[in-house]
């Protein structure tokens, strides 16, 4: 409790709180930027907390990590184009709330879930921090492994009703990061003697490609047939939308921060297992994919619920969570403090300044952010079509550029833009394809890792992959029962994904949508393909 | 009415924009070629990280910028070009005007990359400007390994596996280098991860037998007591264990550091070259810099222009035959 006392004191200093509201703005600014990452806005800002002290440079740092992860969501939501990775699990559902005029609800249903999951993370942060350290040490690369197979299988969920491609959309990204130097010989593949190519492709130009720019063509495609400015409307608060939506966001959290705390995943997966999780749990999934309140909620929750998650290594071990986390180690160590065991005995201000500071962090933004959106979603409703679409593209141009310096980037942003519209109108889900992309590296390195250690299979059975393995097994079976208990047999599903109608199709508005957003609803997802739809909503 | 309100609209997103280009797009201005006569430097001087953002290359350059944008008398501009092990960085650096506006942030793979046949760069393309680091490899095992001297693991039969921060990388070749010199490389496995912050996680959990990373990644973990030193690549460093041996002592004819400088493509005017050398070891000796090189455990050791190219040349040649040796050798 003494340590509470000065952790509570450091913090409440004029200087520091202005430090982290100064913190959470420059977040919400990087992490709205696509291309322009946490890590990137905390590296350059690094070398200004040098002249400052230790816990006023990390309240600075820790309002950017946790502003710029929840405001990678804001043009997720409002334009399919996630700020930064952990954001792209809540393009699909974020987005379609947009499109039926509910933007400002979608936003304060971010803001909200990023925020409480922040808060839940750091309270198990500083409740359990030197216990939960043993899990990151204990996840070794036969684990790794596992739980990259066990997060394939979102690829499952997020194509639901249009499997086959959707596993195709998964295979092809996973393709797609084999490209460049092997991660464990360092062998070049699929590389053509291109220098490029050798570097490997990052999934951040892809993901905007894929999710911004190729939307921004469909925009501009549709745009002489239809009225795109969809009128927004008011939202107001209440309890009972509370009550629906925090079972997910509580679900979120922990799964967050359960995959927070394994070094080197991170948020960008979490997202994804928790969205799955919470569409697992629900009873009526009709509408995950097309603007479930509970799928955001979920997914924006992990998002910021591993941010805390992420310290946990980080502050015990002084093993990096996450990039981001490993920049914030550099916050430390340049005034000669260790993180690692001794910081908790040897510096508790800091350390009990880091968790009270960071819960101030996601105070302050769960204010700037719920104050906001109201004028974010403005932004998308007064900005006409005509700017709005063009000013994406720029915006998407330049962070790519920016990610690594490499016009190289850009040509692969751009590739990845026709490659997004065409699969889209073939009605191919896009997110196994950045699903693939992120976790096909992980799998294979865990894997050829777990191999040379162990030089057979047996690793396989040690107690934590093979409760991993069961864990995929599980979901496996799951999603193969859902398509059955859904269409009756395989067979039909697979036939139905090739009898999809081509773009212009008018969609079945869910029968148990509120009236009011049937209109939207329709006009707007007649501009995408809504492949096999009908059958899954008649039984729901 | 709404006219107003959209234009508003527009301007917040140009704003927008507009921070995205400041903070992305900050080059090119650089690359235009010099008046020529005048005094150098007269326009900002670029400098290309070849690493990511947060990594050791990265935060001892900006420091070292940080106060070179005042001795050197120009603004200093940093940009991170990563990927392919430090070649897509380095070729940026290589292929950018020699005019002494552009430098790029050295270290050891410079001279490996040729000969792994990721990136045709030869010690003939690029001029040193100075060293400002050197860091030698430790390799450790976690606390409650039963091996107490690199002589146990010499000595015994077992099947050894070490983390390194990667193939190809300065600390998996480090480790080869040391097998190669003891008579154990048929016996111990490299077992490449991602960074030294990963491969330490795996020796800290047991997952791996030892561990080959830079004195000051290891540092904290030694401080902290969970990993054991056994040995240095290079010369002692003074916050490990005094009774840590060196590989020379130990009998092994093997050296491995890592280091950190700065260098500019071939062909810059010998005058630039040793301004910018002035002006950077100016910003090195600073106190400012000095506290931090402290602070963060990576030892300062400088080279100058000539002794430095020299380094890179022997370290070239040397690193050809080991990868020749233990076949990743394209040439």
């Amino acid at each position: 409790m003494e340590n509470w006392a000065i952790g509570l004191e450091a913090v409440a200093d004029p200087t520091v709180l202005l430090l982290i509201v100064a913190g959470v703005l420059i977040g919400i600014v990087v992490g709205a930027l696509p291309g322009i990452s946490a890590t990137v806005g905390v590296a350059i800002l690094l070398p200004f907390t040098f002249v400052m002290e230790p816990l006023q440079g990390m309240m600075l740092l820790l309002g950017i990590y946790g502003g710029a992860v929840y405001a990678g969501s804001i043009p997720a939501i409002l334009v399919r184009a996630p700020g930064t990775p952990a954001s792209a699990a809540s393009v699909a559902d974020g987005n379609a709330l947009t499109r039926k005029g509910q933007a400002e609800r979608a936003l304060k249903i971010s803001v909200l879930a990023s925020c409480l999951g922040g808060i839940f993370g750091v309270i198990v942060l500083a409740l359990m921090a030197p216990a939960l350290a043993s899990i990151a040490l204990g996840f070794g690369p036969a684990a790794y492994f596992m739980l990259a197979l066990l997060a394939l299988t979102v690829v499952a969920s997020v194509s639901e009703g249009r499997m086959v491609k959707g596993l195709i959309s998964g295979v092809i990204g996973i393709g797609i990061a084999m490209i460049g130097l092997d991660t464990i010989q360092g062998f070049p593949r699929l590389t053509f003697g291109s220098a490029d190519l050798t570097a490997g492709i990052n999934y951040i130009p892809v993901m905007i490609g894929l999710f911004a720019v190729s939307e921004a063509f469909m925009q501009f495609e549709s745009k002489a047939k239809l009225k795109l400015d969809v009128a927004t409307e008011k939202f107001k608060a209440s309890l009972k939308w509370l009550a629906r939506i925090s079972p997910s966001g509580l679900l979120g959290s922990v799964i967050g921060f359960i995959i927070g705390v394994i070094p080197g995943t991170g948020g960008d997966i979490g997202s994804f297992v928790a969205y799955n999780e919470a569409k697992r749990a629900a009873r009526d999934k009709s509408k995950f994919g097309r603007g479930d309140e509970r799928g955001l909620a979920a997914a924006e929750a992990a998002k910021n619920s591993g941010t805390a998650g992420a310290m946990v290594p980080m502050l015990t071990l002084g093993i990096p969570g996450d990039v981001t986390s490993a920049v914030l180690i550099g916050a430390i160590t340049v005034h000669g403090l260790q993180p690692g065991p001794n910081l908790f005995s040897g510096a508790p201000d800091l350390v009990y300044g880091i968790f009270i500071g960071f819960l101030v962090v996601y105070l302050v933004l769960l204010i700037l952010g719920w104050l906001g959106s109201g004028l974010w979603s403005k932004l998308i409703e007064r900005v006409p079509s005509s700017y709005l679409w063009p000013s994406v593209i720029v915006l998407a141009v330049i962070g790519c550029y920016s990610l690594r310096s490499s016009a190289f980037d850009v040509l692969i942003m751009l590739i990845s833009a026709v490659v997004g519209y065409v699969l889209a109108k073939a009605g191919f889900p896009l997110a196994p394809l950045i699903i693939g992309m992120i976790l096909g590296p992980i799998a294979e390195a865990g894997f050829r890792r777990a191999m040379i250690i162990e030089g057979d299979l047996s690793w396989i059975f040690s107690p934590l992959p093979l409760v991993l393995l069961i864990l995929t097994l599980l979901s496996v079976g799951f999603a193969i029962w859902r398509e059955f208990a859904h269409h009756g047999s395989l067979s039909e599903t697979i036939g139905m994904d090739n009898t999809v109608p081509p773009t212009g199709a008018t969609p079945v508005v869910t029968a148990d949508g509120p009236s009011g957003e049937q209109g939207a609803a329709g006009s707007v997802d007649s501009e995408k393909p809504a492949p096999s739809r009908s059958s899954g909503q008649s039984d729901s | 009415m709404t006219t107003t309100r959209r234009r508003c609209a527009a301007a917040a997103l140009a704003a927008a924009f507009v921070l995205a280009g400041c903070s992305g797009g900050d080059d090119g201005e650089g690359a235009e070629a010099d008046g020529g006569s005048g005094s150098f430097p007269s326009q900002p001087i670029n400098l290309i990280v070849p690493y990511a953002a947060g990594g050791s290359a990265d935060s001892t350059a900006r420091q070292l910028a940080a106060v070179a944008q005042d001795t050197c008398g120009a603004p200093i501009i940093i940009r991170n070009a990563t990927g392919g092990s430090g070649a897509v960085g380095f070729q940026a650096t290589l292929s950018s005007p020699a005019d002494g506006y552009t430098v790029g942030s050295a270290s050891i793979e410079l001279t490996m990359l040729d000969h792994m046949g990721i990136s045709e760069i030869h010690p003939d393309d690029y001029e040193g400007i100075l060293q400002y680091s050197e860091q030698p490899i430790v390799f450790g095992v976690p606390a409650d390994s039963p091996y107490q001297s690199l002589q146990d693991v010499i000595d015994s039969d077992d099947r050894v596996t070490v983390a390194t921060s990667g193939t190809g990388g300065i600390y998996h070749l480090g480790y080869e280098s040391m097998a190669l010199a003891a008579g154990i490389d048929d016996r111990t496995v490299n077992v490449p991860f991602d960074g030294a912050a990963s491969a330490l996680q795996a020796a800290l959990g047991d997952q791996t037998a030892m561990v080959s990373v830079g004195a000051a990644e290891m540092r904290p973990h030694i401080e902290s007591g969970a990993i054991r030193p056994l040995a240095i690549a290079g010369d002692p460093v003074d916050y490990l264990p005094e009774d840590v041996p060196t590989l020379h002592e130990l009998g092994i004819d093997s050296e491995t550091t890592a280091i950190l400088g700065l260098y500019a493509p071939a062909g810059v005017p010998q005058d630039r070259i040793e301004l910018l050398n002035e002006c950077f070891n100016e910003a090195r000796e600073s106190d400012q810099f000095s506290d931090y090189m402290e602070t963060t455990g990576l030892n300062q050791r400088y080279r100058d222009a000539q002794e430095f190219d020299q380094f890179m040349g022997e370290e070239y040649d040397r690193f050809g035959e080991l990868i020749d040796e233990i076949g990743m050798g394209v040439h």
